[in-house]
């Protein structure tokens, strides 16, 4: 099967070094402490991240350090079949795992002993790249939740069919077979806390598809910025358009801002243009 | 949009900052005295955010990050909202939406002694100080003033509480008044409680609705009220006046 046509184009019309459309949303769960929604593409996941609270397991309790806990679970509805195991199976125990070694890699745990964190991530539609998303959707709940963090965790998966490296593949490309990078960095630090790979590749291509998938967590980190810069641009915005909204008493939850970003383009870093239906976008 | 040069560290002041950016570079101010408040760490020669927040800096050396989150992280001389989990034989236990329950010792009232040792039910609301706050021991609180008064410490009977953010206690607690709380205190009469870890007390009785000072609950006034202040956090002070103006408007 042809993954990238000769003129170059995927399956969904992007070009090889183009990611899919990203989108994350803070505050979608009234409960948790702190919460995130996080797309790309098609995929779509949500976090919910409790503490820093009391351990409840007091055998578990460490004394120097805070304690990490992660569970991934999958919608019954989130793939094309209804799944009949979302939880416990194999792969969603070690996505689990490998979820809870990268957000510990940048949680400051030190700084409050003898608690506990609980991040609970649940993808909602499943098309590829759910491991990354995850990781992102946990990174801005984490943050949301004002969790003490050394930087930012972002990841990005990248593959290599018909000789080309791809960027962030959907769940077409990744059932091909091919190789599929999964890389999860700190992104100012520039450190990789993640890096798990399907299948084999050469070792010179390994490397040309690692960068690849770096260049997207990167992408990924800078509209991040981007999400926590608008939460408190929105207001200036409103100032100089000199409108100035109705606003009803309801018992109000807590107010979450949603973004647009455009697809990263290798080289050509994208401006994030606000578009005029942002302003009318409700705060709340 | 926000646009944000990157030369000089001052351009991060006053802008939203995210967990990992550098805000300072030490090796390029020496024998310069700098004081981090909270958010900030040291790592080696950079200082850099943990929290997402907006960076602030007062003279002559303070910078620290300001954010809002729903946890509250417990810290000496703070006043807070508890509400009494448990009563052991010489302490409270009480949650403070923090990591870790708090003791309240049992004497630490005015004129506390062992013969008089108030009873609390689960479910009390209290509004006490935090007296001792360090990493990983459960931080402890008291009832009384730094003389030993009672002050207005103690249990909240009645009266209506709601959670919300520690930014929005910080705004309603800071001086000059909060917009929104004076434009409610314009119109009408209420009593209301802050807590520093996000817990708000609001009680209104009958004189409010411009009867004599009946004592008995005025429920429209006191949701009004906790309404009010709910939607004010997002607000500028325009903002929330107008939308105090707009709330009152429905119930005249």
């Amino acid at each position: 099967m042809e993954y990238v046509s000769p003129e170059g184009l995927r399956l969904d019309g992007r070009r090889p070094m183009e990611m899919r459309q990203i989108r994350g949303e803070l505050g979608a769960v009234a409960k948790a402490d702190g919460s995130a929604v996080f797309e790309m593409g098609n995929t779509k996941v949500i976090a919910a991240v409790y503490g820093p609270r009391e351990v409840q397991n007091r055998s578990q309790q460490l004394n120097d350090q805070a304690l990490v806990r992660c569970e991934y679970s999958m919608a019954n509805f989130s793939t094309g079949d209804r799944m009949r195991k979302p939880k416990g199976d194999r792969r969603s125990t070690e996505i689990s795992l490998v979820i809870r070694q990268t957000m510990e890699a940048c949680i400051l745990t030190h700084l409050m002993p003898r608690s506990q964190i609980d991040i609970f991530v649940q993808v909602l539609q499943a098309d590829g790249g759910t491991r990354s998303a995850c990781i992102n959707a946990a990174t801005l709940a984490l943050a949301d939740a004002g969790i003490p963090m050394r930087d930012l965790v972002t990841s990005c998966s990248a593959g290599y069919l018909n000789s080309n490296p791809l960027l962030d593949l959907n769940y077409v490309e990744d059932s091909a077979g091919g190789p599929d990078v999964t890389v999860g960095i700190l992104a100012k630090l520039d450190r990789v806390t993640l890096l798990q790979m399907d299948a084999k590749l050469p070792m010179d291509i390994f490397e040309n598809v690692m960068q690849l998938a770096i260049e997207g967590c990167k992408a990924i980190a800078n509209y991040i910025r981007e999400v926590r810069t608008f939460q408190l641009v929105l207001p200036v915005v409103e100032d100089h358009l000199g409108t100035i909204r109705e606003y009803q008493a309801t018992g109000v939850s807590p107010g979450h801002i949603v973004f647009l970003s455009l697809p990263f383009l290798k080289g050509i870093p994208s401006q994030l243009t606000l578009p005029n239906s942002a302003a009318q976008v409700p705060f709340w | 949009m926000d646009e944000r040069p990157l030369t000089s560290p001052t351009s991060f002041v006053d802008h939203i900052v995210v967990p990992g950016d550098v805000v300072l570079n030490l090796s390029s101010m020496a024998n310069h005295t700098i004081k981090l408040g909270g958010g900030l760490r040291q790592d080696c020669d950079a200082i850099s955010v943990m929290k997402a927040g907006k960076l602030r800096f007062s003279k002559p050396n303070k910078y620290w990050v300001e954010s809002s989150q729903k946890r509250y992280v417990p810290c000496v001389e703070d006043t807070i909202l508890g509400i009494v989990v448990d009563s052991k034989a010489d302490n409270f236990l009480v949650d403070i939406k923090g990591p870790a329950l708090a003791f309240l010792p049992v004497l630490a009232f005015e004129g506390g002694t062992r013969r008089n040792i108030p009873k609390f039910e689960t479910g009390t609301l209290l509004y006490v100080r935090v007296v001792k706050a360090n990493d990983g021991v459960n931080p402890e609180l008291t009832c009384t003033d730094a003389s030993g008064k009672a002050a207005e410490f103690g249990p909240l009977k009645e009266g209506y509480m709601f959670e919300s953010s520690t930014g929005l206690s910080r705004m309603l607690l800071s001086s000059p008044t909060c917009p929104v709380l004076e434009a409610l205190g314009k119109k009408l009469s209420f009593e209301i409680a802050v807590g520093l870890n996000g817990r708000v007390w609001v009680w209104a009785d009958l004189s409010s609705v411009g009867r004599f000072s009946v004592n008995a609950a005025s429920p429209s006034t006191v949701i009004l009220v906790g309404n009010a202040i709910m939607s004010s956090e997002s607000l500028s002070g325009v903002q929330q006046r107008i939308m105090v103006e707009k709330l009152l408007q429905r119930i005249q």
